[in-house]
This record gives structure tokens, C-alpha cells and sequence, in this order.
């Protein structure tokens, strides 16, 4: 890594108002939208209450998209000829994809961890102090399968607009994929099959694992969102190596 | 080699670039058999799609030959690259908007490890009053010095150019040429492609001609430039009679085309053809023009082949 670069790149992101907005502060506005109704906010869900629940669906929303935005401009720099300018330094390409990626796990964590603080000082509480680290976790692990979609939309466009695209495709991935408000009946079918429905049940998967069948939350058979985000990281990760290539050939 | 110790800056042998691509084949480079001596300053003189680009990336490693080999100081490109001992002014992108300049020669003289010389190259491409610009707010001469400044970083003993005043005004190219004379004395290799005669002329001691993937002629700048220094003289001429009264006399000039009275000839000495012209034979509408890079080139190809 260089620390160096790393500074640098911190400094750009938090310059850039546009990315600012969506990756830090939009999920933690969303939170407090609609984690702190009074009305349903404390009642017990599993093992936490349900602004718990609007926490830790947020946080994941907020770590995914920062994700995407940053492993995005890797993509777009490339193609501008920065990568060609970075070849010709003693810089190895590990340290150049390492240093971006501490970049994105970084400002990742920080979106999430800014609604897990809020979170946690506007009443969202679990019987168990495990399971905020254990929802952080899985929110930081899989938000990485959203840097190969970044980085594969960034590379087939090659421009800035296409990360906006893909940024806001995530918006309605998230809608689709019952990350902000619960789906039922055939929407709920369909959500399945969509890349962020099986992140943000494994994320809501600790908490949700006793809450009884009959209820809205209960959670589906842990085989489901499993399979779910196997299938999408594959594909995300072979959409991302084709494209690569094929921006490659064109060069 | 001139003498024995004496290691050259660039060795191409057989060096070939074929692009394949789903629908078409495209021989970049056909062929390249070029050796440098270190200290040299040689121009890579060739229209655009000549494959100047594809030669000099094929240099830094860039791009891997489909066949032939390139050697800088003797060694594998990646290993010149990374050892700082060859850097490049690349023509295309290579900055980013958002970055101010001297965030921009931070990062790179990161990537180089060597912090310690930002202050001296940036007081020598004169960006030290700019520091805090964004790059996407400099003017194309601005962003050419910024390349620049990030080429010399790693102080490299061989300096590749690519169209280095592509895109700057006459006063930018005026002031970037001087900028390069004073890293020159210091006894770097110099290579440059261009598409400017001009610039070979004035800068390079040796000018390599490529075109159509080869070299088509490679010496001394100026013998170059005599092998392309005839004339075009354009003019209308009052009527037949007087093109064939032209054409006997026994200095005769050569004509390239003709369409009706309109008559283009080629000569050495356009200034005499002009006033004969003028004078004597009563043309009008006279143009004289020095044929383009392009003209000299399909000459030049045409004369190889």
C-alpha cells in the first residue's frame, strides 16, 4: 500500500460533494427517515428491536454503494490513461488494487459505522452485543461483490456517467431487493432473484433466525440468500473480467 | 558504437504489433529494426497511423510485441520502467481532472519513491505557481508540463516523448522546446515522436522516418529535410499554347496534375517557376506550397517499395 496515494484519494473523495452525498450521508439520512418513527421503532424484532433492523439495512445500502462508487473510478481512471501513467512508476499493480481497495473497505465502513452510531444512540438495541459486530462484518464482507459490478460497468462505459448509472441502478436494486421496505406476495418472488436480496438477509439473518414463521420478518431457509449471493459474485466477477478484457482490446 | 563501454539507450530488433480485433486484423508496426545511442536526441517522425504511438509504448513495456524484442539500456522494458531509468510523456490522458497539480506530482513522485525531488521539478517545468490548480483547470500547455514534470521525477537516464505539443498554441510549443533544450544538456537520451517536421528539425541531431508500421528512412535531420524539400507551384495558365511553350523549354518543371488550365508542377526552385509564371507566361491565381509531411511520406514509401 501507499499511504501517499491512499491520503490523496481520501482527499478527492471527501472534495467530490457528488459521492460525499450518496456514499456517507444519504444512508444515514434514510436511517433516520425511517428507522425513527416512534411508532413501530422499539418494538422487539428477533434478537434487537426493528431500528435494529432499518440500521442494519441502511448501513448495508451505504457500505454497497460506497463500494461501487470507489471500485468504479478504477475503472474510469484506467481508461483515462492514469493507469498507463501508474505503469510507468515502480508502483506494482497489487499495490495500486490493494491501495484502492482500502480506499473503499475504508469509506465503506465509515457510511456504515456513521448509521451504526446512529443507530445506536437514537434507540436501536439488541438482547445480544455480539450481533453488532457480527452485522457489521457481513455488511463489510459483502459489500465487495459490489466493487466487481463497479468496476465491470466502469470498464464496458468507460465513463463518469455510467458510475452514476450504476449507482443508481443500486437504488433500485435496493428497492428490489427488500432492503428498505419489506416486499410481499410476487415482489417478494421476484426479490429474490435480484443482487442485493441475499446480502441484506444474510446481514438481517442473526437477528431474524428465531422470529416465528407466521410473522412478516421471519426469515427465508438460509440456503436461499446464500445461493443468492453466490450466483450474483459470480456473475458480478465474471461480468467484471469480460469487461476488463474487452476494454483491453480496444485500447 | 563508437565506443565499446558504450551501452545503447534502445535496441529494437524485428519488432512487430499486430491488433486483432473480432472483425479486423490491423499491422500496427510491420517491422522495426532501430538501435539508439544513449545521448542521442531522435525524432520519431511519421503522419498520424504511422505507428509512432504503438513503437513507443512497445518501448516502456506497455504493450507486449507480437514479435521482434525491445531492450532499453539493455534490459526488458518492465525492468527499465521500474527502476526509473526510462520514463514518458504519453500522449493521451494520464491526469486526472480533480487532482491539483501538486497532489498529482505527489502521488507519482510516491509511486517512484522519491519525494525528495518534487520542489526541483517542479521549479524546473515552472509549475510551482500553479500548484494548487486542479489539473482540469490548466490549459493544454499547462497539463503538457504537468506530463512533463511527472516524466522527470524518477530522473531517467532515457526520456521518451509522445506528440509532447500536441494540442498547445505556438507560444506553449515555443516555451516547452526551450524547457527541453536545458534537460537535454544534461546528457539524456531524447526520443520524440512528432508529426511536426518543424520540431525534428529544430530539436532532433537524428530524425528516424516511419510510416505504415517500417522505417522508411532514418539519418541525419538535415538530410532528411532535403530529400522533401522540392515545391508545389499552383497556378491557372491563360491557355494551352503556353503550358506546352513551358514544357519545351529546357528547364523544364514537372507537372503533378492538371485540370484544364489549372496546372500543379513540382520543382526545386519555386521562386524562379513563380516569376517565369508571372512574368512570361501571363498565369494568375499562383499558389506555392511545400508538400506536406503526408506528400513526402507516400513519396518516401513509394520510393522503398
Amino acid at each position: 500500500m501507499n499511504p501517499t496515494y491512499v491520503g490523496v484519494e481520501f482527499t478527492r473523495h471527501i472534495r467530490d460533494g457528488y459521492n460525499l452525498f450518496f456514499s456517507l450521508l444519504m444512508p444515514s439520512a434514510m436511517y433516520l427517515l425511517f428507522g425513527n418513527i416512534p411508532s413501530y421503532g422499539e418494538e422487539v424484532l428477533g434478537l434487537g428491536n426493528v431500528k435494529f433492523y432499518i440500521m442494519a439495512s441502511m448501513a448495508a445500502y451505504g457500505a454497497a454503494i460506497s463500494t461501487v462508487a470507489i471500485a468504479g473510478t478504477v475503472a474510469t481512471e484506467s481508461m483515462q490513461g492514469w493507469g498507463r501513467q501508474i505503469a510507468l512508476t515502480r508502483m506494482s499493480p497489487a499495490t495500486f488494487v490493494s491501495s484502492k481497495m482500502f480506499v473503499a473497505t475504508t469509506i465503506a465502513a465509515i457510511s456504515a459505522a456513521l448509521v451504526y452510531a446512529l443507530g445506536a444512540a437514537t434507540g436501536a438495541t439488541t438482547t445480544e452485543w455480539w450481533l453488532w459486530i457480527a452485522a457489521f462484518g457481513i455488511t463489510m464482507v459483502g459489500s465487495l461483490m459490489f466493487a466487481c459490478y463497479g468496476i465491470g460497468v466502469g470498464m464496458l462505459f468507460k465513463s463518469e456517467s455510467a458510475l452514476g448509472l450504476a449507482s443508481g441502478l443500486m437504488v433500485f436494486f435496493a428497492f428490489f431487493g427488500n432492503v428498505f421496505m419489506p416486499l410481499s406476495g410476487m415482489m417478494l418472488d421476484i426479490a429474490r432473484f435480484t443482487p442485493m436480496y441475499g446480502y441484506v438477509a444474510l446481514v438481517r439473518f442473526l437477528q431474524l433466525q428465531d422470529v416465528p414463521a407466521e410473522t412478516g420478518f421471519a426469515p427465508d431457509a438460509l440456503w436461499i440468500p446464500v445461493t443468492n449471493v453466490v450466483l450474483w459474485a459470480a456473475f458480478f466477477a465474471i461480468f467484471a473480467l469480460i469487461a476488463t478484457r474487452k476494454a483491453r482490446a480496444r485500447q | 558504437m563508437k565506443t565499446l563501454n558504450r551501452t545503447d539507450a534502445v535496441t529494437l530488433t524485428g519488432l512487430h504489433k499486430t491488433f486483432t480485433t473480432p472483425r479486423t486484423k490491423v499491422e500496427a508496426v510491420k517491422g522495426i529494426d532501430l538501435t539508439i545511442h544513449t545521448g542521442q536526441i531522435v525524432a520519431l517522425l511519421g503522419p498520424n497511423g504511422a505507428g509512432k504511438t504503438t513503437t513507443v509504448d512497445m518501448i516502456l513495456g506497455l504493450t507486449a510485441p507480437t514479435a521482434g524484442t525491445a531492450q532499453v539500456l539493455g534490459l526488458d522494458p518492465h525492468k527499465a520502467v521500474s527502476s526509473g531509468r526510462v520514463s514518458a510523456v504519453l500522449q493521451t490522458g494520464g491526469l486526472l481532472r480533480d487532482m491539483t497539480v501538486y497532489e498529482t506530482i505527489k502521488v507519482i513522485a510516491s509511486m517512484h519513491q522519491v519525494h525528495g525531488r518534487i520542489d526541483e521539478v517542479m521549479e524546473r517545468t515552472g509549475l510551482t505557481p500553479i500548484a494548487k490548480r486542479r489539473v482540469g483547470k490548466c490549459s493544454g500547455g499547462e497539463q503538457q508540463r504537468i506530463k512533463f514534470a511527472l516524466a522527470l521525477l524518477p530522473n531517467p537516464d532515457v526520456l521518451i516523448l509522445d506528440e509532447p505539443t500536441a494540442g498547445m498554441d505556438v507560444m506553449a510549443r515555443r516555451e516547452f522546446w526551450n524547457t527541453m533544450r536545458n534537460e537535454a544538456i544534461d546528457g539524456r537520451t531524447i526520443i520524440f515522436a512528432t508529426h511536426y517536421l518543424e520540431e525534428a528539425q529544430n530539436f532532433a541531431e537524428r530524425t528516424v522516418l516511419i510510416s505504415r508500421g517500417t522505417v522508411v528512412a532514418d539519418g541525419a535531420t538535415e538530410q532528411l529535410r532535403q530529400m522533401i524539400s522540392g515545391r508545389k507551384v499552383v497556378a491557372t495558365m491563360p491557355d494551352a499554347r503556353s503550358i506546352d511553350q513551358l514544357m519545351s523549354e529546357e528547364a523544364k518543371p514537372e507537372i503533378e496534375e492538371r485540370s484544364g488550365m489549372r496546372v500543379t508542377f513540382r520543382c526545386q526552385d519555386s521562386d524562379g517557376l513563380a516569376r517565369e509564371l508571372l512574368t512570361r507566361y501571363g498565369a494568375y491565381d499562383l499558389e506555392i506550397s511545400a508538400p506536406s509531411l503526408e506528400d513526402a511520406f507516400v513519396q518516401l514509401t513509394e520510393d522503398a517499395s
